[in-house]
């Protein structure tokens, strides 16, 4: 028997709901703050609206926890004392201390816990990342990541731009590319890094570059962001090596433009945004690992320490913009 | 009009040949290199005047010499030019020591001829438009920019082989030198904000195993007086079969928007029968051509370039604080 719990419905409990349903496992129980998005999402999956996580942990095996960041440490100690795994939506936690904590928490209990880094199930990031294992660009010298998008205005209470909630930009976005930085390169030894807010320099921290040195001394650029003019979002991926060099998207590559013409009060606009459609969804082909985690005891593509390891990298991005030092990731404790 | 070259040791000097018999009123009188081997390779390829030496080049009384010896070659040449009253084109980097470049500035500005710093992508199209966008206000405030200057090793970016750049005596260092300074120099222009902050490290994973002595890549973090931060990837990171030399890319982030250029992609790829016979052939506006004409018509109407010595001697001061960041694993402060 593998039943799921499922704590928060919004946008991520919507992705990983649907990924469940293509697994072997019951999405057993929904408890979420929103009582309309709990039912809302408990009607489509046929899952059972629960009034509380103690509710929620009589009745599965494995929690799947997509509340805001600053919530996850709390919910996965009480599901590790309950003697149930944990799967938790990136970041793993708030803090480095805390994710050190749930680790230490579901050792403990002798439960499984893993972060849920999408990124990693991204088809060309998985590509790019078995290219260099095979050894096809050779020792790896420079990496260069970016991911920037408008603000997270999907988050209706906005917890993403509160700071004591999300941790800010760094470690809710850039935090994929550090631990994507990190899975490719290796372990990183310090970091140099800059931010400031996109609208007003001194506000809200939501643009940012930094270097990362890797033990192994390769470099990688990072750059993140919720900086751009809506509906604008970037990707990019480049991995140089002393034996070749990935280079990603493909130049002018748009597997799929729909662009409508849309009339209306303002006149005529056209709006479009390019895409790449896949047979499935990069949070069901991470869902289905994590089934195979748990269930068949495959190795996990990503553990709680990566998780752990991701947190310390953005902490140290954050210290450094705030100091104006590089920091050594051991002084991030 | 009469100009002439100082040394093919850069590989620029073969494109700058044809910007200059491009213009109608400007003839080309030759050219000298203390590399005589180099020097008759060069005079036969483009039918030139090869000079003895660079004095009897001078003795001809040029109006102006484009200056493209090795990089650490360029004062003693730029003496030689300025106290004969020889206007100055010299290569960039403009020299591999403050000293040096301070030097340059100094002996132009005595003999009162005009000194221009070979920045060519100022004329691009693409990056004048971003000059535009940005100057005139429309992307606000830029608050930081991401960008990239990346090649080939520079052995496989010539015909020729010009090991020099691959000399740290020579060229001054390896990428860094190399490929921070025209991404230094835009910022500087499009921000009118100088340099504060320089932190950089590198490392010598491409081509350590190659026999490479230098750099060969490098990621670097320049802050500006108005607070904007950027990035610059000056890395030898484009493997000997890419579809071209390399490339330089900017993404700058403002308040009010983004824009991104790159300069270099106005090409078409073109695919050959041959193996790893795939290359992208260039169609955009030649920006060599307008700084190549800038740098005539500073002398025809007797007045400053649009790009300075000075502006040359600031990106040489951005790169040496680049190698100091380097050693000291530290940023490094620099006065405004």
């Amino acid at each position: 028997m593998f039943r799921v719990g499922l704590v928060g419905a919004g946008f991520m409990g919507g992705f990983h709901a649907a990924g469940w349903a293509h697994t072997p496992a019951t999405l057993a129980a929904i408890f979420a703050a929103d009582y309309d998005q709990m039912h809302a999402l408990c009607r489509r999956t046929g899952a059972q609206p629960v009034d509380s996580l103690d509710a929620l942990l009589d009745a599965v095996d494995v929690v799947d926890i997509c509340t805001p960041t600053h919530l996850h440490h709390g919910m996965a100690l009480k599901a590790a004392a309950a003697g149930k795994h944990v799967i938790c939506e990136k970041p793993l936690a708030r803090t480095p201390e805390q994710a050190a904590e749930m680790i230490a928490a579901c050792r403990a209990a002798g439960v499984t816990l893993l972060p849920a880094h999408v990124v990693r199930f991204f088809p060309q990031y998985a590509l790019a990342k078995q290219t260099v294992d095979e050894g096809a660009v050779g020792r790896v010298a420079v990496v260069r990541l970016s991911r920037v998008s408008s603000g997270p205005a999907w988050a209706a209470d906005s917890w993403f731009t509160d700071f004591e909630k999300s941790g800010g930009m760094m470690l809710d976005l850039m935090l994929h590319d550090f631990d994507y930085a990190r899975w490719v390169a290796g372990e990183v030894e310090s970091v140099f890094a800059k931010s400031a807010g996109a609208r007003n320099p001194g506000e809200r921290q939501d643009y940012g570059l930094a270097i990362l040195r890797h033990t192994n001394g390769a470099l990688s650029n990072i750059e993140g962001g919720w900086a751009y003019p809506p509906p604008m979002f970037r990707t990019a991926l480049e991995i140089a090596g002393d034996g070749g060099l990935i280079e990603g998207p493909a130049e002018g590559a748009i597997p799929l433009g729909v662009y409508l013409r849309q009339t209306g009060e303002g006149g005529d606009a056209i709006t479009g945004v390019p895409s790449s459609p896949l047979a499935e969804d990069p949070y069901t082909t991470q869902i289905k690992h994590f089934y195979d985690v748990i269930a068949n005891n495959a190795a996990p593509r990503v553990t709680a320490e990566d998780g752990l390891a991701a947190l310390r990298i953005a902490f140290a991005a954050m210290e450094s913009a705030r100091t104006g030092r590089p920091i050594p990731i051991e002084e991030v404790q | 009009m009469r100009l002439a070259i100082m040394s093919f040791a850069h590989v620029h000097a073969e494109g700058y040949i044809h910007n200059l018999r491009a213009i109608p009123d400007v003839q080309v009188i030759g050219f000298a290199d203390d590399d005589r081997e180099r020097g008759h390779h060069f005079a036969d390829l483009y039918g030139l005047d090869f000079f003895d030496s660079y004095a009897d080049l001078i003795a001809e009384r040029p109006d102006g010499v484009i200056i493209c010896s090795e990089n650490a070659h360029h004062l003693p040449l730029v003496q030689m030019a300025a106290e004969a009253g020889v206007h100055v084109l010299s290569e960039k980097p403009l020299a591999t020591t403050l000293e040096d470049a301070q030097a340059i500035l100094d002996v132009c500005a005595r003999a009162g001829v005009h000194l221009m710093t070979a920045f060519p992508m100022r004329f691009s199209a693409p990056i004048l438009e971003v000059y535009r966008l940005i100057t005139t206000g429309q992307l606000g405030h830029i608050i930081g920019a991401n960008t990239t200057n990346q090649g080939k090793l520079p052995r496989y970016h010539t015909a020729y082989p010009r090991a020099w750049f691959e000399d740290k005596t020579l060229a001054g260092g390896g990428a860094v030198i190399d490929h921070t300074v025209h991404l230094s120099d835009l910022l500087r222009w499009f921000l009118r904000s100088e340099v504060v902050e320089v932190f950089a490290d590198v490392n010598d994973i491409l081509y350590g195993d190659a026999g490479v002595s230098v750099e060969t890549g490098g990621l670097v973090m320049l802050t500006f007086d108005n607070g904007t931060f950027a990035s610059i990837d000056c890395s030898w990171s484009k493997p000997p079969n890419y579809p071209t030399w390399g490339g330089l890319t900017m993404e700058l982030v403002g308040q009010n928007g983004l824009v991104t250029v790159d300069p270099f992609k106005q090409v078409i790829p073109v695919y050959r029968r041959e193996a790893g016979g795939g290359a992208w052939a260039y169609w955009g506006s030649d920006s060599n051509q307008g700084m190549i004409d800038e740098f005539a018509a500073a002398i025809r109407e007797d007045r400053a370039p649009s790009v300075t010595g000075y502006d040359g001697y600031k990106a040489v001061e951005i790169a040496l604080a680049v190698y100091r960041s380097v050693e000291t694993g530290q940023p490094v402060r620099l006065a405004p």
